[in-house]
């Protein structure tokens, strides 16, 4: 029964990782799976450490962190201001709800390859990629949230000379915090996963064209390598929003519940 | 005679629901006088609450609502409202939930510390400034929540079911903090209640609501020495007999509405 009652200690919970990495490892060594298309996780670490040493990972890791850094901020800005206009101006809600909800389940990245023949091989297509990704979950949470503000929140607010301008930034946003960070945070995971598929079909750089490439040349082992990478700063990004979510939202009744999933 | 403070003239409310449309008032008529505390008391449902909201400026409707004999056109800083559920802004702490209606006048902070800080005081949650509404208990966010609206010094008060949501025991001490408040500041005072004896407790005058679609059937002065104990008031015999009065004339009009 000690297992349950670990449940919250950090290195209990690393035991399945650990589990499936030595399962993963006992697969290749015993030769089930072609060593040479599954490589066993030790070569992967080895291809891992000697990627780090070399500049070629990082110089393509920042490039595919710009891709998905300007796509999530352009995507969270504007979506964030689509999804407020759309909760709060019923014209605007009635031309762009059509759009939104027509395009809100297609696969973004259905579109990469158009994206590449209108903005050719590199930056501007992955961007618009994952600016396109983001944008879609920060505008219907973002509405969401609005649309949910109370009703005794909204007159409280003019009943206390909030003007109309401002009812909009000191009230429904506000209000729409915790939404807008649910969107933030889907958008993060999404923005990588948009800027790694562009560069795989139209880059000449990037995490993803490493990827590719490896893939190309047979070197699986790096390969899996350069998909660590990317593994470890997807993750660590996450944990920074679930961080700064936190602290924005201190005063939510989520505050009170300390672990994040 | 003096202008009335709040004039409610023929004022008719109708909701569209799926179910086609639902009168809420028809021509109701109130008027209340400055420095009057007025409760509006009837069955559930009867509109007293939407009668209120329309005096808010938050709903529109048929007819006129002239405050100080200008018609009401929206929400205004000279009505101050206090809601069931509180109502307070979750991301403020409870300081800047106070300071808020000050901030949205443009009050420089240097001049809305000590308005605020008195505020505090008044309510007795000294220490508990810098908390955010999730972190107290209902009786202490009712408190906020009127310590918020008094910030503005509004004239006027709409108070909805202000203590609907507290336990028995908190509702006693609010209920005499709302009085020694308005002992105080002898604003206008019009509050919906669903309790008679809050009602009787703290109003000059109580207004009986019909049931839908509500109209005021019935009004009651009530003359109470305000400056006697809670335990004198309730064991007097004036207490009772317009509690009494005003008890059987809400059951008669919720009563009437059943069709059983």
């Amino acid at each position: 029964m000690s297992l349950r009652l670990d449940v919250k200690n950090w290195f209990v919970r690393t035991v399945p990782l650990v589990v499936i990495i030595g399962v993963w490892q006992l697969l290749s060594g015993a030769k089930i799976v072609d060593p040479a298309f599954l490589p066993a996780p030790s070569a992967v670490f080895a291809a891992f450490a000697d990627l780090l040493s070399g500049g070629e990972i990082t110089l393509n890791l920042l490039i595919t962190l710009f891709r998905s850094a300007v796509g999530l901020v352009l995507g969270a800005v504007s979506g964030a201001w689509i999804g407020l206009m759309m909760a709060r101006s019923e014209i605007f809600r009635a031309y762009v709800a059509p759009i939104v909800g027509g395009t809100y389940s297609l696969p973004k990245s259905a579109l990469i390859p158009l994206f590449a023949l209108w903005f050719g091989i590199g930056n501007v297509t992955a961007i618009c990629a994952v600016y396109l990704a983001c944008l879609l979950p920060m505008i219907v949470n973002t509405y969401h949230g609005v649309i949910t503000t109370p009703k005794v929140l909204t007159w409280s607010a003019e009943a206390l000379g909030t003007g109309k301008r401002q009812m909009l930034t000191r009230i429904y946003l506000r209000h729409a915090l915790p939404d807008i960070f649910t969107g933030l945070r889907i958008s993060l995971g999404f923005s990588f996963v948009l800027a790694i598929s562009a560069e795989m079909i139209a880059s000449t750089s990037g995490i993803g064209k490493l990827m590719f490439m490896y893939g190309e040349n047979g070197t699986y082992d790096y390969m899996f390598g350069a998909l660590a990478c990317i593994i470890v700063v997807a993750f660590l990004a996450d944990r920074a929003m679930v961080a700064i979510s936190a602290w924005f939202l201190r005063w939510h009744e989520s505050a009170a519940r300390t672990e994040a999933a | 005679m003096n202008r009335p403070k709040i004039e409610v003239r023929r004022l008719s409310k109708s909701y569209v629901t799926d179910r086609g449309a639902v009168l809420a008032l028809r021509d109701t008529d109130l008027t209340i006088a400055e420095g009057e505390f007025v409760s509006i008391v009837g069955p559930s449902g009867c509109g007293k609450s939407t009668l209120l909201y329309i005096v808010g400026g938050f709903l529109p409707a048929d007819g006129d609502v002239l405050v100080d004999g200008q018609v009401v056109a929206g929400p205004g800083t000279d009505r101050g409202v206090v809601f069931q559920e509180y109502a307070l802004f979750p991301w403020l702490t409870v300081r800047d939930n106070i300071a808020y209606g000050l901030e949205q006048q443009g009050m420089v902070a240097v001049e809305r510390t000590p308005i605020v800080e008195r505020l505090i005081a008044l309510i007795g949650l000294k220490g508990f400034e810098n908390r955010y509404p999730r972190e107290l208990s209902g009786g202490m966010k009712q408190r906020v929540a009127i310590a918020r609206t008094l910030a503005c010094d509004p004239a006027i008060l709409l108070l909805d079911e202000p203590l609907g949501a507290l336990d028995a025991q908190t509702r006693e001490i609010m209920q005499d903090e709302l009085l020694r408040i308005w002992l105080n500041t002898r604003k206008t005072v019009l509050m919906v209640t669903h309790d008679v004896t809050e009602a009787v407790y703290l109003s000059n005058r109580i207004c009986v609501m019909s049931a839908r679609p509500g109209q005021i059937v019935e009004e009651f002065t009530v003359e109470l020495d305000r400056s006697k104990s809670r335990e004198d008031i309730f064991l007097s015999e004036a207490f009772n007999k317009v509690r009494n009065e005003v008890w059987l004339c809400v059951r008669r009009q919720a009563m009437a509405e059943e069709p059983r």
